[in-house]
């Protein structure tokens, strides 16, 4: 399955992709990458300290070692994704293995292209890639950037295989933070929200599995009008709230609470905590 | 309204006799006591047309059914840039009103700004956002250029700049078929000024605050369209001396600071004095 030419003339059936790191990050995308039957899963190899994460990824087919280098030796597209305090030590680990046909694409927050590439040898193809959890359900939102060593048809390459995972695009580096403030850590507001959704149902009398379900589905169904009409926000809930209906009722209490300079001050938080954590 | 050229009288009676189309242009508590004393003249002929906030159709309907048995009546909420013919108006037709005395009124209300029929117990949202609005509009100018003279701006301009900024915005708004939010985003450029502007909107709950304004507003016209039907007039509403007056039912008295102008048309803008 999936023998046809992807982009740049690369075989998908023949791209290997590699794995540092085998956390739930690492596991997110490839999951999707498998389920979107991108890559199959004998191509894909994975490295890890303990054998802890990798249990689930021989589950799944995949190929497992505790050797950081075997994974560059073995694979094309090496996907860094350990803890940003563990990589620059992966990196002088790895760099004798990395040559000029490698694609390395660091998942790790706060390390710029700048320190990468400064790390690996010069004129490595290094994209870094911020990607958020629902890529494990094929409904991630990544953005990636490009070193100077990446050309379009990595780029290509990259977007091709990742939107497999949900929405992939590319964007100047300094949007990446700004990515982590509203996706990466927005995906956790959102679960705050379906919670109080439901809590608010609960107290009205619905039973609590139910309106969680509910709280869900309707998140769901609005992300999903916002993405396939491609309407303003704003005027899809002019669209819902008749004249002195329900919901105009609740949206003044939302606005009273100041609900949307809430929701501005924590993309700002995150935003700013991913640049500081950056500088570390 | 002399200057104007428009005929004034003192007299209400004669203005009325005078009139075809007549606007009721007191204040609400008024009301009751200006139809008692023009009832009796009051022909079929006649629109009447009352702009007084919370006074109901069938009220007027009610009072003036004693005189006559199929009186006209028109509602009308209106705001007061009419003066320069921005106005924002809405008209409900009373029982015995035809369509044509609703295009009538339409006609002339749309000469002085934007004109519309809405159904009667719409009328009190309506005062709550245009007829107070232009309030909320003068107070947001006024805090808009302490914040321009704050940061170095000269007050006339300050002002100038503000009521300009305003103008335009609404402007874009009515010639666009866009979403107001959209029209917002287009000015919001990534990073820049706008948008921390707006976040301190946002956060000092500016929305809500509007919101809670247009509703304070209604709700304060159904109060005091509740305490009119039971006849309940706040004794501050009503000066002694003018109430006085009123109650008079000498004809040859007139309430000099409650009158009446016709807009009779009248062709001839030679200052007659009746």
């Amino acid at each position: 399955p999936g023998r046809g030419r992807g982009p740049e003339g690369m075989e998908a059936a023949e791209l290997r992709v590699g794995f540092v790191g085998a956390g739930r990050m690492a596991g997110g995308l490839a999951r999707g990458l498998l389920r979107a039957g991108k890559v199959p899963a004998s191509s894909i190899l994975a490295s890890a300290p303990s054998d802890k994460n990798l249990d689930a990824w021989r589950e799944s087919g995949c190929r497992t070692t505790h050797c950081n280098l075997e994974v560059l030796q073995e694979s094309t597209l090496v996907f860094l994704a350990t803890k940003p305090h563990v990589l620059p030590g992966v990196l002088q680990e790895i760099r004798p293995a990395v040559g000029p046909h490698h694609i390395v694409v660091s998942l790790a927050a706060g390390v710029t292209l700048q320190t990468l590439q400064r790390l690996l040898p010069a004129g490595t193809k290094v994209l870094r890639l911020m990607p958020n959890l629902p890529c494990v359900v094929q409904a991630g939102a990544m953005v990636f950037a490009r070193g100077s060593g990446a050309g379009d048809g990595e780029a290509a390459l990259l977007k091709s295989l990742l939107s497999s995972c949900g929405l992939c695009e590319e964007v100047p580096e300094s949007y990446i933070n700004i990515h982590t403030g509203l996706s990466g850590s927005g995906v956790a507001y959102v679960y705050l929200f379906a919670e109080a959704l439901a809590e608010g149902a609960v107290k009205m009398g619905m039973p609590g599995g139910l309106a969680s379900r509910i709280a869900a589905q309707t998140l769901l169904g609005a992300a999903k009008m916002m993405l396939e009409t491609g309407e303003h926000p704003a005027k899809l809930r002019g669209d819902v709230c008749t004249p002195g209906g329900t919901t105009i009722h609740a949206l003044h209490q939302l606005e009273k609470g100041a609900l949307r300079a809430t929701v501005m001050n924590a993309v700002e938080a995150a935003t700013n905590r991913a640049c500081d954590v950056a500088e570390d | 309204v002399q200057k104007m050229g428009v005929n004034f009288t003192v007299s209400n009676k004669d203005t009325v006799k005078s009139s075809d189309v007549l606007f009721l242009a007191v204040k609400p508590p008024i009301i009751p006591f200006i139809l008692e004393e023009v009832g009796p003249d009051i022909e079929p002929r006649h629109i009447v047309v009352s702009c007084a906030a919370g006074v109901t159709i069938s009220s007027i309907e009610k009072k003036l059914s004693t005189f006559c048995p199929t009186p006209k009546v028109i509602r009308c909420m209106t705001n007061t840039p009419v003066i320069v013919r921005e106005g924002a108006t809405v008209y409900a037709t009373g029982t015995h009103a035809d369509v044509e005395d609703g295009k009538l009124l339409e006609q002339l209300m749309a000469s002085v700004g934007f004109c519309t029929e809405v159904e009667e117990d719409l009328i009190d949202a309506v005062t709550g956002l245009s007829g107070s609005g232009p309030a909320y509009a003068f107070t947001a100018l006024d805090a808009l250029a302490d914040g321009g003279v704050k940061m170095g701006l000269p007050r006339r301009l300050a002002v100038r700049l503000g009521a300009q900024a305003l103008l335009g915005a609404a402007k874009m708004l009515l010639e666009s078929e866009q979403h107001p939010g959209q029209l917002k985003d287009n000015v919001c450029s990534p990073g820049g000024a706008t948008i921390h502007a707006l976040h301190f909107l946002e956060s000092g709950g500016f929305r809500s605050l509007l919101i809670n304004a247009v509703e304070a507003s209604c709700i304060r016209t159904r109060e005091l369209q509740h305490l009119a039907d039971q006849e309940k007039i706040s004794p501050a509403a009503i000066k002694k001396t003018l109430l006085d007056k009123v109650k008079l039912e000498s004809p040859s008295l007139s309430v000099a600071s409650a009158s009446k102008v016709s807009l009779f048309t009248n062709k001839s803008h030679s200052s007659k004095k009746n």
